[in-house]
């Protein structure tokens, strides 16, 4: 499976009258875009705003960021399955990508009507909490969207980011018959047999068990989420973004998942470091012991199957998704597979372990910290020149000092000075700030 | 301590550990009809409350659940 990317860095993005890419500047034909996402009448309404790096700015609420990427050769479209696109399995011919921007979803839809999850991301563009994602980085065209407020929460969710997804394929179609300025052959080679055999063990949260739908949002495996036993995927299947969706972290959103850095290490230095086997991908968040400990024996198993030597592990989530995680590492190195394991740390508040089970077999561990607004007592985000999307930003688990000490459940006006981030859990590694002493 | 997670339960020392049903309703099945909803729960938490009569020599998992419960509880 060959799969070509070519790269279109974007430098800027300005309204004009037809959408194209010229020169790494992208002009953006704001009525026909709209037009395009209006045309399902589940859209009550739907503007669209440009963020740049710098800018006094702060977006609420961000449900998703999504790099445009659009198929070119090959079977599929990119971020199958999804909103009901096409589930042709991904990975071949050519793929175009508009690299250094992203299509913000932000809208007021939370992910489901159970309780317990909710929508809290907001990102400034600027000042001190923008460096906490990789997003302040990018010119971000935001879609601010609503859908008809009678639908269900499932339709509207589909609703929502279909209409994201539609302002990236209308982004992406700019750049479909023009030559990349950048290309890059992903291709999982023949290589010297003695390198070592390494696995990517991708643990990816289900929303299943606290929404009580099979079908709920979040990042999803050609378009599902309930779930599943362990998936083996193809690198180039997840560079085709056949794992994407909206996420209630902001540290595995579509553009965080399809630019992974450490999953683009993996593949990069294929050959060279490693022999790369590919993405287990497993589904988190199963609710007995039995299932959790299923799932790891199974995801052992298909490693071992596989022929790893090695295996890199990453989740995404907090909570009780960690013991189907740390089992999975404890019966891989059971069978002799090696592991190392990327991941945020617990709050060790009373001398309780930073992590849920310490198994003695995780013994390699890469940590990307602690951070928790209210045991680190972190000072609140300053206000803003400029929002794009809500007026008002209703706060939950707000930090214990500042201003709003201890606000829960009260809603504050978006432009002033707003409680930080609940936690930051840098999944994937992209973070480069370093810790308070 | 009743938990669908029960290993976890007992490498965080609960001396008494009772299976439970899933983390979602530990001591209910939503799929039962409100009946047998009920019986089923009552046998979960009869179960951990008979635990507190039982000496243990460290933490000991108790499951409601196993064969042969049923006709101990229904006596």
């Amino acid at each position: 499976m060959r799969l070509e990317m070519g790269s279109f860095p974007v430098t800027d993005i300005v309204f004009g009258p037809a959408t194209r890419y010229d020169a790494g500047r992208l002009t953006v034909d704001r009525e026909a875009v709209l037009a395009a996402v209006k045309q399902d009448p589940r859209i009550a309404t739907a503007e669209l705003e440009i963020a740049r790096p710098g800018e006094s700015v702060r977006i609420w609420p961000v449900r998703d960021v999504i790099e445009p990427r659009v198929k070119v050769e090959g079977p599929g479209v990119c971020y199958p399955g999804i909103c009901g696109r096409d589930i042709a399995t991904v990975g071949r011919g050519r793929t175009h990508r508009l690299a250094g921007m992203g299509v913000v979803e932000v809208s007021s839809v939370n992910w489901h009507d159970a309780g317990g999850d909710f929508v809290e991301t907001h990102l400034d563009m600027s000042g001190p909490y923008s460096e906490m994602y990789p997003y302040h980085r990018l010119i971000n065209l935001c879609l601010v969207v609503e859908p008809d407020r009678t639908l269900n929460e499932e339709v509207k969710n589909y609703a929502v980011h279909k209409a994201a997804l539609t302002v990236s394929d209308q982004l992406g179609e700019a750049v479909r018959s023009l030559t990349p300025p950048e290309r890059e052959i992903f291709e999982l080679t023949p290589v010297d047999p003695s390198l070592p055999r390494v696995v990517y063990i991708w643990c990816v949260h289900s929303p299943q068990a606290m929404s009580g739908s099979p079908s709920a949002f979040c990042t999803a495996t050609y378009g599902l989420t309930q779930l599943t036993p362990p998936w083996y995927l193809h690198p180039n299947e997840i560079l085709d973004g056949a794992l994407t969706g909206p996420y209630r972290t902001a540290f595995a959103m579509s553009w965080t998942v399809a630019n992974n850095p450490l999953f683009l290490d993996l593949y990069r230095r294929h050959g060279r470091d490693w022999n790369f086997l590919g993405v287990i991908s497993l589904r988190t968040e199963w609710t007995t012991q039995t299932e959790k400990q299923l799932m790891a024996n199974q995801t052992a198993k298909l490693a071992q199957q596989l022929g790893a030597q090695g295996a890199v592990v990453t989740w995404d989530a907090g909570g009780n998704e960690f013991i189907e995680v740390v089992r999975s590492i404890q019966a891989c190195e059971r069978l002799g597979i090696k592991t190392v394991f990327l991941t945020s740390e617990d709050d060790a508040t009373d001398g309780a372990p930073t992590m849920l089970e310490p198994l003695p077999e995780a013994d390699a561990i890469v940590s990307t910290s602690f951070f928790k607004n209210v045991t680190l007592a972190v000072p609140e985000t300053p206000g803003v020149a400029r929002v794009i999307g809500l007026p008002t930003k209703t706060v939950r688990r707000g930090s214990t000092i500042g201003l709003h000490g201890g606000v829960d459940g009260v809603a504050l006006p978006t432009s002033g000075p707003l409680p930080p981030p609940w936690r930051y859990d840098d999944h994937y590694g992209f973070g480069s700030l370093s810790c308070i002493e | 301590m009743i938990s669908a997670i029960y290993n976890f339960a007992l490498t965080t020392g609960a001396n008494r550990v009772i299976r439970g049903a899933r983390i979602e309703h530990v001591c209910g099945d939503p799929t039962l009809s409100p009946e047998k909803d009920y019986a089923f729960g009552m046998r979960i938490v009869t179960a951990a409350l008979e635990t507190l009569t039982v000496a243990v020599p460290g933490p000991t998992l108790f499951d409601p659940m196993a064969p042969g419960k049923e006709a101990a509880h229904a006596s």
